[in-house]
């Protein structure tokens, strides 16, 4: 590269390229960078909110607190069981609900814009109605559960840890499938005719078809649904936040809603921003394990 | 306009400083004080037309504009110079150097009108940083048409609550029907709840020395008969445990709870024209444990008004605090907007027969209990953290009554010691 520039024109051209990128680079690191940097340098001291104590180095002091705490453990399990429960199933549905969509029926347009709304809609607002839904004195679950018969007592949906833990994994299936589907959609789309064709002549029967035609192609697909869900499974906060609070006691608490209560109820920063770090942390592991099994097998 | 008003604004206009008009910000919401805020600005400007207030209209979720307050005010800001803050704050706020004491800036009487048990949560260090501006406590809702129906008296007690549950709810015969119902879930609401329960059994936060005992005996009995209410007698929904106070009210509402303890402001609600109880209810003061019956048994919430140390003016500050929190300002705000005044004296003019449900809270708020935010200072959320958490615990019986306290006792020495 160092060839291309050497002559004035290329030299003009590059300095123009860079004039152009430079805002951009510095509108991103100012925005993306800075904090990420800062929030891994408030993990590693202690500081006041309103600088009238300098920064003080205290090395690993806030993640060894941390391990000791039984609350981030929780959250930490928390966090790791959405995102194992509600992944798989929202890929199922999603890979279901696009190769639904990808056959041609009347109404289709309509289809798809019906799956798309509950992913539209923000979290928190649908999360609110799922809360009346699961409501155990005046819900619509327990009301039909209750007229027909199949309990004689009320379903405490969110005040049970087991099922408020489930209960929020349906409203994250619920809400997401639509957005693996629509990823999965385009990926489908792009596949050409002409493989089906040739399998068809070869006999393949719709099932071998999915097996040996769809899925594989749809690899690239599927890891790039699966990366930008796991993430958001791994900082989900809304959706706690507005169905049970983390409750009953602390059976939903994820990381997310952990260090928001850490740093804003108990105006800790430097103790959340280690909850933040961690949390960077395991993001970044998951992503790396879904990029090396899925790429290697190629 | 009054003539008077006119003749104060215009001899206001005539003396006051050219090209020095004072500009204040106040940080309120919206819907909390209702109409009051407009009115009380307009009644402002009227007789200071030389100060221009701004209305900075915060969000009325506290959780948002305390978050608001905790940027703006660790970055030192000048503004809002006056603004309104939950009672809960008040001792973390002082503490934290974000409210100007008010004892050089407010005449001594002033602030001595205000209910005792209100101050004790803005006073830190023995100064008063914050003045209340209105209130709302606990108070102990029931169906008068079922008392009357089997022959009962209002309850005054718990041991008696827990018969009159027994009578009512097997004379329902209905399985949807519940004794008791409140706010259980894991919020403020319950420590309030619990407060309320353990000081009506000569508990609380704190012993007579004013030492944290939250696992005194008291306690840990007033706490069992909570645990008993919903475990053992089935009084209370399970529900119960994720119910906010909207929730419990709706609860009563459908006409499906013969006992609600909640704050006041459920009573315009269940008392409109289509609410199924309207004219079936009453409240009463919350119940005590028998044998205790003067403790101060009604929890208070509300919002303080408080001044920002980096005002730059905070003589007219504290001259528009004390304007907008005044006897006459409560009074209206009582009569014609249904807010509790903090005024004590408010409760006995005469105009506040117009009034008669704030007049009847009025007797309750004597016997005021506020949370220990003033002693706890900026380490309240964390102590209110554990205490929910601990009674939660109880409550589905994760831990017994007895661990969950002693926990709670260990835990909030540890923070308080740090």
């Amino acid at each position: 590269m160092t060839t291309s520039v050497t002559s004035p024109l290329d030299r003009r051209r590059h300095l123009t390229g860079m004039a152009f990128v430079t805002p951009t680079l510095l509108v991103i690191t100012a925005i993306l960078v800075y904090p990420i940097l800062q929030s891994i340098v408030l993990s590693f001291g202690t500081s006041s909110l309103d600088g009238s104590e300098p920064y003080q180095f205290v090395g690993l002091k806030h993640y060894a607190a941390l391990a000791q705490t039984e609350r981030f453990w929780n959250a930490l399990g928390v966090t790791l069981t959405f995102t194992a429960l509600s992944i798989p199933l929202e890929l199922i549905m999603g890979i279901g609900l696009a190769v639904l969509l990808n056959e041609s029926f009347r109404g289709k347009g309509i289809a798809r814009l019906a799956v798309l709304f509950p992913w539209a809609l923000p979290t928190a607002l649908n999360t609110l109605m799922w809360r009346w839904m699961y409501n155990t004195d005046y819900g619509l679950f327990n009301a039909v559960a209750l007229q027909s018969g199949v309990v004689d007592r009320p379903i405490n949906w969110l005040g049970d840890e087991t099922l408020a833990m489930l209960s929020m994994v349906v409203v994250a299936v619920w809400k997401t499938s639509s957005f693996m589907a629509l990823i999965i959609l385009a990926g489908l789309q792009s596949i050409p005719r002409e493989l089906y064709e040739a399998g068809r002549m070869d006999g393949m029967t719709r099932w071998q078809e999915f097996r040996e035609i769809t899925l594989p192609l749809l690899k690239g697909p599927i890891l790039v649904a699966l990366i930008i869900r796991s993430m958001d499974a791994l900082r989900t906060f809304e959706l706690p936040f507005n169905l049970t609070d983390g409750g009953p006691v602390t059976a939903t608490e994820s990381l997310s809603l952990y260090a928001y209560k850490v740093m804003f109820d108990f105006i800790e920063f430097n103790f959340g921003a280690a909850i933040v770090v961690v949390q960077f942390l395991v993001i970044f592991a998951m992503s790396l394990i879904y990029i090396l099994t899925l790429r290697n097998k190629d | 306009m009054k003539p008077t008003a006119i003749a104060l604004a215009t001899a206001a206009m005539l003396t006051a400083v050219p090209a020095m008009a004072e500009d204040l910000v106040l940080s309120i919401g919206s819907r909390g004080y209702g109409p009051a805020v407009e009115r009380n600005l307009a009644r402002y400007a009227e007789v200071n037309p030389d100060v221009s207030i701004e209305w900075n209209k915060v969000s009325d979720v506290p959780g948002e504009t305390r978050k608001l307050y905790v940027t703006g005010l660790s970055a030192k800001s000048p503004t809002p110079d006056v603004y309104a803050l939950d009672v809960i704050w008040a001792g973390e706020f002082a503490q934290r150097g974000w409210l100007e004491p008010l004892g050089g800036l407010l005449a001594d009487e002033t602030i001595a009108a205000f209910n005792p048990s209100l101050l004790t949560a803005s006073t830190v260090d023995g100064k008063v940083h914050a003045l209340p501006l209105y209130t709302d406590g606990i108070h102990f809702f029931y169906r008068s048409d079922l008392l009357e129906k089997y022959g009962l008296d209002v309850p005054k007690t718990w041991e008696e609550v827990l018969e009159a549950s027994k009578t009512i709810t097997e004379g329902e015969k209905n399985p949807q029907f519940y004794g008791f119902v409140s706010m259980w879930a894991k919020i403020e609401g319950l420590f309030m709840n619990w407060l309320a329960f353990t000081n009506g059994n000569g508990g609380g936060f704190y012993d007579a020395d004013g030492n944290v005992a939250v696992n005194s005996p008291a306690n840990i009995a007033a706490t069992q008969y909570m645990v008993d209410l919903l475990h053992e007698h089935r009084y209370a929904p399970d529900s119960i445990l994720n119910m906010r106070p909207d929730d419990a009210r709706t609860l009563f509402q459908q006409g499906r709870a013969a006992f609600l303890m909640v704050q006041g402001f459920v009573h315009a609600p269940l008392s409109a024209d289509d609410s199924p109880v309207a004219g079936k209810f009453d409240f009463a003061r919350i119940p005590y444990f028998e044998g205790n019956e003067d403790a101060n048994t009604t929890t208070m919430g509300g919002w303080f008004l408080g001044i920002n140390p980096n005002s730059e003016n905070k003589e007219a500050a504290a001259e528009f605090l004390t304007h907008f929190t005044a006897y006459e300002q409560q009074l209206t705000a009582a009569v014609e907007d249904n807010r509790a005044p903090t005024i004590p004296a408010v409760y006995d003019d005469p105009k506040m027969s117009e009034a008669e449900v704030l007049a009847k809270f009025g007797k309750n708020y004597d016997l005021g209990v506020v949370r220990p935010s003033a002693g706890t200072g900026s380490n309240y959320p964390k102590v209110s953290e554990i205490m929910q958490l601990a009674v939660t615990n109880a409550l589905h019986r994760q831990k017994t009554v007895e661990d969950a306290l002693n926990d709670a006792q260990a835990e909030i020495e540890a923070v308080l010691a740090d």
